[in-house]
C-alpha cells in the first residue's frame, strides 16, 4: 500500500510518500504556487514519484491537509454570500458578543464580519427554546427574501433562525424553498452545521460555511481533476480541524470543518513522535514564520475544543470570529521568524506584527526593513547565513545587525548583541506566557509532559522554553519541517457531532438521553456510509456539564451501550470525579444539567499505526554545512563562545551531544543549551535531556 | 540570565515585566475558573493587582477598569487598618466599603501579604464583583429610592478573615448571613484566596530566579520609566485647560438633571482631571464615590493620551482626579452608590469631550449609553424567582479618520448575554434585538448605532429596574459632527404606549412587551463633508434611510 500525504501551507507544499510493502517514507518541500494550487501538487507528486519509481496509479490513498478555507476566511474573499434569519434579528451577525480584545484600547475595530448587513435577510418566523413553535414560518416573508436572493446574485446562502437547534422544521422549509428557487445555490442551514445554542456563535459558524463551500468545491473539484488526469486512482481524504481524515464529499458539505486542517495534523504528529517514544503526555510547540502554535497531546490523545475562534490576534479572546467546530486545541500567538521587533516606551516589544514571508525579515535581502526574531537568530549565532535551508538561501548577517542597532539597540542604550539577546528573550517570554496558558492554567504539569518541537523556527526556541517551564525533555522529531504531513499519514477517519439539548441528568429524563443519543447516532449514520472504508468504528459519547446556574460546562466521557436505569446517577458521578479534576472539589447534591451531547466515530484503517518515521533514517539527503563550530551567544557560558556544530543526519542512534551546541538540518536548527544533553533514539529523533538551567 | 550593574538593562526589564503580566493574567485565570458567580465568570467583573512591599502598584491583569483604578487607593486604605508588621504569613484583608473601596459594596478587595523568608516582599490583591450584598433588592444595585448607604446591605471595613490560610468561619458566618446567594458569595470569595496564592507562590519563584536585589531594582525601574514615559507623553500634548459640561438624566423619576462638569488640565507633564462645578450628592444610589471617580477619570486619560502602558504607580503618578467634597463625583459616605456603573461612561464622555480641544485626532463623539435593566419575578413554570439581568452595548463615536465602531462594549468590557441563553433560564420572549436606523450621529465619520431590544414578559407579574441614561441628554457629536438619537424605554401593555425614565422602575403584567432603545452615538466632523460613497453604502447596509441620508446630508431624492 502507497499512500501520499500532502499539505499545502501560505509558503511551501509538503510532501511524504509512505510505502508499507518497501518500509520506505519519503519527504518532498517545494514553493506553494498560490494561484493553481494543484500546480505544486503535481509537481511534488512527479517528484516524489519518479524518486520511489513507480507510476501514479500505483498510489492507494492520498490523505490532504489545506488552508484553503482559512485562506478565504482571512482573506474575506469567500463566496458571494447572503445570510437568512429570524425577523428582528438581522444583527446578530453584526452586534457579535460586543467584548474588546483589549480592555485598556477604546480605539480598536471589532473583527469585521464575514458579510455586510445588506447580505442579510429576515423571514417572519419564530421557534421558543424548548421547541415550540410560536409563529410558523410566514411564507410570504420567505417569498420575498427568495426575491431579495435572486435580485442579489449569490454563489451562498447560510440559514440561522433562532432555537433551530432544538426544531430544525423552518430552518428545513426555507432551504427546501430557497433551493427550489435558486437551483445551483450551495445553502448551508444553521442546524446541521452547528446545532448548539447562542445565535451569534451558532449564526456565525454556519454563515463561515457558505462563506467558503464554492471556494471548497472548486478547489477539490480542479484538485481530482488534475489528478485524474495525471493517471491517480487512489481515494482521498481531508484532514478536518479535529484531527480526522473525512471524504471530499463530506469536506465539501462541511467545509467549515477543515478550517485548521494543517496545524491539527502537525499536532497528530507530535502525539505519533509521543507514542513512539513512549511519552503519552507531550506539549507540542510549532514556531513558524509568522506565529507559534501550542497544543498538548495527553494520554495520547490530542485535546480537543468544540469551539475556537479564526483570524484572532495573538490568543486574545473575542478578536476573532468564533467557529462552533471541533478541533485540536491551541493556543497561537503572533511569535514567528518574521516577528517584529521594536523599542517602545523603554521595553522591547516583539510580534504580534509580522514581516511574514514577503519582504521577511531585514536579512532575507528581499527589502525587508524591521528587524525580526530571525535577525536576532542570525546575529546570535543560532543560524549559518551560509546554509539556511541548507544553502538555498543566504542570509545577511550585516543588515541584520545594522537594523537591530538602529531600531533597538540605540534606542534603548544597549549593544547589538544585548538587544538581540533582547528580542530572542523576549520572544520567549511571550510564548512561555502562552505555553503556561496551555499547560498550567489548563491543569497539566508541565514536568509530567515532554515537548516535541518543529516548525522552521522551534528548534531553536524550544529548550530555553522548556527550561523555564522545567519541562525536562524535547523532542525535535525527523522530518520536523514536513510534520504535519507526517502526521496525515497517522491520522484517522472521524465523525464528531454534538447537539445541544438543556437536561436535567437525573433519572426521569433516561428516556431524552436515550431519543438524544438515537438523534447523534442517525446524524452520524450517512457520513458512515459515505466513508465506508471497512474499517472497525470506534465509538465515544458524552456531554457537556455543569452545576444549574453556572455558566461554563466541562466535558464529560460517558459509557458505552445499553442506557439503563442507572445512566444519570453514573453521568453524575462522572461529571464530578472530572469537575474535581478541574477545579479541586465537586458540590455532591447540587443539581446537574447536561448543555451539549457529543458522539465520535472514529475508524481506524486509513492510518496505519505501523507507518513510524523511523523509515526516514537516512534518507536525509542533505551533506551538512561541512562546518564544526561557530560563535554563539550563550549568556550562562559568558556569552559569546565556540559552540560545536552537529550534522544532524551524521547522528547515529545513542550517539550524545552536550550543549552548547547547534545541531543542523536542511530545515532547521536545534540550539543545544550549555549543560543539557542531545542524542537521537532508536526512531530516529533528536531527543534533548533538559539538565541545566 | 544577564548579569547587570548598576542601572537596570531593557532587557531584564522586559522579561521581568512579562512574568509580572504573567501573574496577574494567571490569577486571573484561577478566579474565573473557581468563581461561582455570573458576574465573574461570564462578565470578567473582577480585577488583579500586584503590589510590593511598598504597597507599590507594580502590575496588573487586563481586567475592570473601574476595579484595576481604584486598587492603589483601598491598599492604602487597608495599610490604615492593618499595618505591615501586624500581617502575617497566611492573612488575608476583606474590604467592601463603598468610600475606602470601589465605590459600593458588592466590590470585593482581598488582600493578601507575600512573604518570603518571614520578610513581607509584596501584596496580592483581587476584586471581585460579589452578586449580592443584601440590602434593599437583589443585586444590591438599585438606585429609586435609596437614599443612604445603610440600605444597600452589607459594609465590610478591613477585617482579617483569613488566618493561616484559613477563612474565619465566625465572621465568614456573619457575611453570609446577609446575603441572598451566600454560596456563590463564599465560593467567589475562596476563588479570590485562590487567586492570591497563586501570586504569592510565582512571585517568590521569580525572586528566587532573579535574587531579591534585582527584584527590587527591577520594580523601582519600572516604576520611574512608566512615570518618565508618561511624562513625557503628556509633554508632548499641548498644554492648557480644556473644559467640557453636560448633564445626565437624574436619578429617577421626578428628579433632576445632574451636571457633569470637567476641567482637563494638561502641563509640565501632568494632567488633572476636576470635576469642580459638578452636581452635588443625590438622594439615590448613583453617586461615584471619589475611587470610582478616579478609576475612570484615570482610564479615560490613558485612553486617550496614549499613555495607557504600563499598567503600574508610575504611570499612574501624573494624572490627578478631584472632584469637591460633598459632590455627586466625591460623596461622603452614607451616600448610596449601588447603581453607579451607570455613570462610567459619563466619565468618559466628560474627559473626552474636554480632550477633544487638546487632541482632536483622538477624541470621538459620545458613546452610545448602555442599558442594565432587570426583569425579576416568578416563573411560572418553575414556581421559583428569576431575575433576568441584561446589558444592552451600543455604537462607539465617530472618530478622526473613521466611523464609530457599531456595537462594541464602551469603557467597562463586558459581553452580551445570548438571546438563546436569555430565554432559556427566563420566562421571557424577546422579540427584537437589532441596530436603530438613523440613531447614530451624523458626521465626516459618523457615530454608531443604538441598539434595541424588545422582551415580552411571560411571567403573570415582573418588575422591571432601569438603569440606563440618555433619554433626556443627546450623545454629543464633536468638531460640527451630529448629536445621536436619544434612547428610550417604552412598554406597551396592550394599546396602550408608555414611556419611562432612563431610571424607572415599574411592574409589568403577562404579554407587556418593554422596548429598550439605547441611544445613537455621537458624529466626528461636519455631516457635509461626508464622502458621498460612505452614505450610499450606509443606505445599503440599512444604518442610515434613505429618508434619514436626505434629512442630515442632503442628498438628493
Amino acid at each position: 500500500m502507497i499512500r501520499i500525504a500532502f499539505d499545502i501551507g501560505g509558503t511551501f507544499t509538503d510532501f511524504v510518500l509512505h510505502d508499507a510493502g518497501r518500509e520506505v517514507l519519503r519527504v518532498g518541500k517545494i514553493p506553494t504556487t498560490p494561484q493553481h494550487l494543484e500546480t505544486a501538487v503535481l509537481e511534488g507528486f512527479d517528484a516524489i514519484l519518479a524518486a520511489h519509481e513507480v507510476a501514479p496509479a500505483a498510489v492507494t490513498t492520498l490523505l490532504h491537509a489545506t488552508t484553503i478555507a482559512t485562506n478565504a476566511i482571512l482573506e474575506r474573499k469567500g463566496n458571494r454570500t447572503a445570510l437568512l434569519t429570524t425577523e428582528g434579528f438581522r444583527d446578530v451577525l453584526i452586534i457579535g458578543r460586543q467584548k474588546r480584545y483589549d480592555t485598556n484600547n477604546m480605539h480598536l475595530d471589532k473583527p469585521a464580519p464575514l458579510i455586510a448587513r445588506r447580505h442579510i435577510f429576515e423571514a417572519n418566523e419564530r421557534v421558543a427554546a424548548d421547541g415550540s413553535v410560536v409563529a410558523p414560518l410566514e411564507a410570504a416573508s420567505l417569498e420575498r427574501a427568495i426575491a431579495a436572493l435572486k435580485a442579489g446574485d449569490y454563489e451562498a446562502v447560510a440559514i440561522a433562525f433562532l432555537h433551530a437547534y432544538a426544531n430544525p422544521a423552518h430552518e428545513t422549509a426555507a432551504r427546501r424553498a430557497i433551493e427550489a428557487a435558486l437551483p445551483g445555490v450551495a445553502v448551508s442551514v444553521s442546524h446541521e452545521v452547528s446545532p448548539k445554542f447562542r445565535e451569534y456563535e451558532r449564526t456565525n459558524t454556519t454563515v463561515a460555511n457558505a462563506y467558503v463551500r464554492r471556494i471548497v468545491d472548486r478547489y477539490l473539484a480542479k484538485l481530482t481533476d488534475a489528478l485524474g488526469r495525471r493517471g491517480f486512482r487512489s481515494s482521498l481524504y481531508i484532514m478536518q480541524s479535529n484531527g480526522g481524515l473525512v471524504t471530499p464529499e463530506l469536506a465539501q458539505a462541511f467545509p467549515v470543518r477543515i478550517v485548521e486542517s494543517g496545524p491539527a495534523a502537525g499536532v497528530l504528529m507530535c502525539a505519533a513522535v509521543g507514542r513512539e517514544e513512549g511519552l503519552e503526555h507531550v506539549l507540542t510547540f510549532d514556531m513558524g514564520g509568522t506565529t507559534a502554535k501550542l497544543g498538548a497531546v495527553d494520554e495520547g490523545e490530542p485535546a480537543i475544543t468544540q469551539t475556537f475562534e479564526v483570524d484572532g490576534i495573538d490568543n486574545r479572546r473575542y478578536s476573532g470570529l468564533p467557529l462552533n467546530v471541533p478541533a485540536v486545541e491551541l493556543v497561537e500567538i503572533g511569535a514567528g521568524g518574521g516577528s517584529v521587533a521594536v523599542a517602545d516606551r523603554g521595553l522591547i516589544k516583539v510580534g504580534p506584527e509580522s514581516s511574514g514571508a514577503d519582504p521577511g525579515p531585514i536579512c532575507y535581502g528581499r527589502g525587508g526593513k524591521r528587524p525580526t526574531i530571525t535577525d536576532a537568530n542570525l546575529v546570535l549565532g543560532y543560524l549559518d547565513p551560509d546554509w539556511f535551508l541548507g544553502g538555498a538561501m543566504k542570509l545577511d548577517p550585516q543588515s541584520a545587525r545594522a537594523g537591530i542597532e538602529a531600531q533597538v539597540a540605540r534606542p534603548l542604550g544597549l549593544g547589538v548583541d544585548e538587544a538581540a539577546w533582547g528580542i530572542h528573550s523576549v520572544a520567549n517570554s511571550n510564548m512561555e506566557r502562552a505555553m503556561r496558558i496551555v499547560s498550567i492554567e489548563r491543569g497539566r504539569d508541565p514536568r509530567r509532559y515532554a515537548m516535541v518541537a518543529f516548525g522552521g523556527a522551534g528548534p531553536l526556541h524550544a529548550a530555553r522554553l522548556a527550561r523555564t517551564l522545567g519541562v525536562p525533555k524535547v523532542i525535535v522529531p525527523v522530518g520536523a519541517g514536513v510534520g504535519s504531513a507526517i502526521g496525515l499519514l497517522t491520522a484517522d477517519a472521524k465523525i464528531d457531532v454534538s447537539i445541544t439539548r438543556i437536561v436535567a441528568v437525573e433519572a426521569e429524563q433516561i428516556p431524552t438521553i436515550r431519543s438524544i443519543f438515537a438523534d447523534l447516532e442517525a446524524r452520524t449514520a450517512p457520513d458512515l456510509a459515505n466513508l465506508a472504508t471497512g474499517g472497525a468504528v470506534r465509538w465515544r459519547r458524552g456531554a457537556y456539564m455543569r452545576y444549574q446556574g453556572q455558566g461554563y460546562e466541562i466535558r464529560v466521557e460517558l459509557p458505552l451501550g445499553e442506557i439503563g436505569a442507572d445512566f444519570a446517577a453514573v453521568a453524575v458521578a462522572a461529571f464530578e470525579t472530572a469537575y474535581k479534576t478541574v477545579y479541586g472539589y465537586a458540590d455532591s447534591g447540587a443539581r446537574v444539567e447536561a448543555i451539549d451531547w457529543f458522539l465520535v466515530a472514529t475508524i481506524a484503517g486509513l492510518g496505519e499505526r505501523g507507518a513510524t518515521v523511523r523509515q526516514l533514517i537516512g534518507q536525509g539527503g542533505a551533506t551538512g554545512s561541512g562546518r564544526t563550530s561557530r560563535r554563539a551567544y550563550f549568556p550562562e557560558a559568558g556569552g559569546f563562545v565556540d559552540a560545536a556544530v552537529v550534522d544532524r543526519y551524521a547522528l547515529k542512534p545513542g550517539e550524545r551531544v552536550r550543549g552548547p551546541a547547534l545541531i543542523e538540518e536542511r530545515e532547521s536548527t536545534t540550539v543545544l543549551l550549555p549543560g543539557d544533553m542531545a542524542h537521537v533514539t532508536e526512531n530516529g529523533h533528536l531527543l534533548i535531556d533538559i539538565l541545566g538551567g | 540570565m544577564t548579569r547587570t550593574t548598576g542601572d537596570i538593562d531593557a532587557i531584564t526589564l522586559s522579561v521581568l515585566w512579562n512574568s509580572l503580566l504573567s501573574i496577574a493574567e494567571e490569577m486571573g485565570t484561577a478566579l474565573r475558573r473557581t468563581a461561582f458567580s455570573e458576574a465573574v465568570r461570564e462578565g470578567d467583573d473582577f480585577s488583579t493587582g500586584i503590589f510590593d512591599g511598598r504597597g507599590r502598584l507594580i502590575a496588573q491583569g487586563n481586567f475592570t477598569p473601574g476595579h484595576l483604578g481604584a486598587m492603589p487607593y483601598v491598599i492604602e486604605n487597608v495599610l490604615k487598618f492593618h499595618t505591615p508588621e501586624s500581617l502575617k504569613p497566611g492573612d488575608a484583608i476583606l474590604l467592601n466599603d463603598s468610600f475606602l473601596g470601589g465605590g459600593h459594596f458588592p466590590d470585593f478587595f482581598l488582600t493578601s501579604p507575600v512573604f518570603r523568608d518571614g520578610r513581607l516582599i509584596g501584596y496580592a490583591v483581587t476584586t471581585a464583583h460579589q452578586v449580592d450584598m443584601g440590602g434593599a433588592a437583589p443585586g444590591s444595585q438599585r438606585v429609586q429610592g435609596i437614599s443612604e448607604a445603610y440600605q444597600e446591605g452589607l459594609r465590610i471595613l478591613p477585617i482579617r478573615i483569613v488566618r493561616e490560610g484559613r477563612f474565619d468561619e465566625d465572621l465568614m458566618r456573619m457575611i453570609l448571613g446577609n446575603v441572598r446567594v451566600p454560596t456563590k458569595v463564599r465560593g467567589d470569595l475562596m476563588a479570590q484566596l485562590n487567586a492570591n496564592h497563586v501570586c504569592a507562590e510565582r512571585l517568590n519563584r521569580m525572586y528566587d530566579a532573579y535574587g531579591e536585589d534585582t527584584m527590587a531594582r527591577t520594580i523601582d525601574a519600572l516604576l520611574d520609566r512608566s512615570e518618565r514615559e508618561t511624562r513625557a507623553i503628556i509633554a508632548k500634548l499641548p498644554p492648557g485647560r480644556f473644559e467640557f459640561e453636560d448633564y445626565l438624566d437624574d436619578s429617577g423619576p421626578g428628579t433632576n438633571p445632574i451636571k457633569v462638569k470637567v476641567a482637563v488640565t494638561v502641563g509640565d507633564g501632568e494632567v488633572e482631571i476636576d470635576f469642580t462645578g459638578s452636581g452635588g450628592t443625590v438622594q439615590a444610589a448613583l453617586n461615584s464615590y471619589i475611587n470610582y471617580t478616579r478609576a475612570y477619570g484615570v482610564f479615560a486619560t490613558r485612553c486617550l493620551t496614549q499613555a495607557n502602558l504600563p499598567n503600574n504607580e508610575g504611570s499612574f503618578r501624573p494624572i490627578k482626579v478631584k472632584a469637591e467634597e460633598g459632590s455627586f463625583f466625591n460623596p461622603r459616605f452614607p451616600a448610596a452608590s449601588g447603581g453607579r456603573a451607570a455613570v462610567q461612561i459619563r466619565i468618559f464622555d466628560a474627559v473626552n469631550g474636554a480632550f477633544a480641544k487638546c487632541i482632536p485626532h483622538r477624541a470621538m463623539g459620545a458613546f452610545s449609553h448602555w442599558a442594565n435593566p432587570n426583569i425579576g419575578g416568578v416563573d411560572p413554570k418553575t414556581g421559583k424567582p428569576f431575575i433576568m439581568y441584561d446589558m444592552l452595548l451600543g455604537g462607539y463615536g465617530g472618530r478622526s479618520d473613521k466611523d464609530g465602531v457599531e456595537a462594541m462594549s464602551p469603557v467597562m468590557n463586558c459581553s452580551n448575554i445570548p438571546v438563546e441563553v436569555i430565554e432559556h433560564t427566563n420566562p421571557v420572549r424577546i422579540e427584537r434585538f437589532e441596530l436603530i436606523p438613523d440613531s447614530g450621529g451624523a458626521g465626516t465619520y459618523r457615530g454608531g448605532c443604538g441598539i434595541r431590544k424588545d422582551v415580552r414578559v411571560l411571567a403573570d407579574e415582573a418588575v422591571l429596574t432601569l438603569l440606563g441614561d440618555r433619554h433626556k441628554f443627546a450623545p454629543y457629536g464633536v468638531f460640527g459632527g451630529g448629536e445621536a438619537a436619544k434612547g428610550q424605554s417604552i412598554v406597551y401593555s396592550g394599546n396602550e404606549a408608555k414611556e419611562l425614565g432612563s431610571k424607572e422602575v415599574a411592574v409589568l403584567k403577562r404579554d407587556d412587551v418593554v422596548s429598550l432603545r439605547t441611544s445613537g452615538a455621537g458624529g466626528y466632523g461636519p455631516a457635509s463633508k461626508r464622502d458621498p460613497k460612505r452614505i450610499e453604502q450606509d443606505i445599503a447596509d440599512g444604518y442610515v434611510t434613505e429618508e434619514g441620508a436626505r434629512r442630515v446630508y442632503g442628498r438628493a431624492e
